[in-house]
């Protein structure tokens, strides 16, 4: 992937990067703490917006696929294992998407114990077409977003989401049923 | 002298020049950075009212779009409150609003899905930016002596009682009574 024209940070882009026609990325900064050496593969396709704030935290295998006109406007993307947003994807300000618990809160450590090796067991994430997930939402290892559901601000995702669903609060729970869609038109890829 | 701004003399840092003409200040404002405004897009005759002695810290931003307009009481102390305005925001006096606070008074964004895949092509990098569906706004208003905690999202349409406390991290999309307490997400309101 070569440098991109308006960049003002220096450092390389991962090489297992790929960007469609039209796509914009704001900085090679968004690739801070991922390593240009990794075996990363990072498909962005075409006119798809990933703008400024956005973090990939890759681990040195990370798969991330992000669709056409698709939008990222400020979150950060913490990978392990493998990430898959689809098209017409919206996601919003200080949203934070992570496949892998890290130390979990499942593992409660008590005083004076020794702190756990830093393990996680990566699960994928699978965004589905025309998701729209609100401001700092959190959506966490293994869930999967059916196409066309909303994801509303501040919600904390640990579960899968239906299609067509709108879900929110903390833990998200179901708002209500978007009608069933009578999208017609291209389809993408 | 009583806050940090007090001890701050204001030294005219601020460049009044590149206030935007639509702003209307009161007096003794404090205003300590002009990138409050970088996306200050408000066409209205009046886009944003500050009322006298109103302080703006740093991570204070006012996102409005041609259409909106903000208005703030007198005394207020906006720490970190980021507005994004459609229509109309208004925040009374002697309020307090913390670091990122997301004040917003529409969803810049369809629900209906058809409309959302239009407004997904028209919001491509090289996209036609006149074509998105046209947005939905409900004000937000936030009455005198409110204080809102650190994180707190307050949704459209949310109307925040006079003398009412919103704790951190809070997501409120339901109106708030006078004097009660919300937290939570969803938020739920408390009798204090």
């Amino acid at each position: 992937m070569p440098a991109l024209v308006h960049d003002w940070f220096p450092r390389e882009l991962p090489r297992g990067l790929t960007l469609g026609e039209r796509s914009y990325l704001y900085s090679s900064f968004a690739f801070l703490h991922a390593r240009p050496q990794a075996e990363n593969t990072i498909c962005v396709g075409d006119d798809t917006g990933i703008y400024h704030g956005t973090f990939f935290e890759l681990g040195p295998a990370a798969r991330v696929n992000i669709g056409c006109f698709s939008t990222v406007v400020g979150a950060i993307l913490r990978v392990e294992q493998e990430l898959w947003i689809g098209n017409y994807v919206f996601i919003a300000h200080e949203v934070v998407i992570s496949d892998c618990d890290g130390i979990g809160a499942s593992r409660r450590l008590t005083a004076g114990a020794k702190l756990p090796p830093l393990s996680c067991q990566p699960r994928d994430i699978t965004i589905e077409d025309d998701v729209w997930i609100g401001m700092r939402a959190i959506v966490l290892a293994g869930v999967t977003i059916g196409a066309g559901s909303i994801v509303g601000a501040g919600a904390v995702v640990a579960d899968d989401v239906p299609p067509l669903t709108v879900v929110s609060g903390n833990p998200a729970r179901v708002v209500r049923q978007l009608m069933q869609p009578a999208v017609k038109g291209g389809t993408v890829r | 002298m009583n806050s940090i701004c007090d001890a701050r003399p204001f030294t005219g840092e601020w460049d009044y020049g590149s206030l935007p003409a639509n702003v209307r200040l009161g007096q003794n404002c404090f205003l300590e950075r002009r990138d409050a405004f970088g996306r200050f897009r408000s066409s209205r005759e009046v886009g944003l009212v500050l009322g006298d002695r109103v302080r703006v810290m740093t991570w204070t931003t006012f996102n409005v779009e041609p259409t909106g307009r903000v208005s703030i009481g007198e005394d207020t102390q906006l720490i970190g409150a980021v507005f994004m305005c459609a229509e109309e925001i208004r925040v009374g006096a002697r309020c307090v609003i913390s670091y990122n606070v997301t004040i917003a008074d529409c969803d810049f964004h369809p629900l209906d899905l058809q409309q959302r895949r239009q407004d997904a092509i028209a919001n491509a990098p090289e996209g036609d930016r006149s074509a998105r569906p046209p947005l939905v706004a409900k004000p937000v208003v936030i009455e005198d002596d409110v204080w809102i905690g650190i994180g707190a999202i307050i949704l459209k349409g949310v109307t925040i009682g006079k003398g009412a406390t919103v704790a951190a991290g809070s997501v409120v999309a339901h109106d708030v009574p006078p004097g009660a307490v919300a937290s939570g997400n969803p938020a739920v309101a408390r009798r204090e």
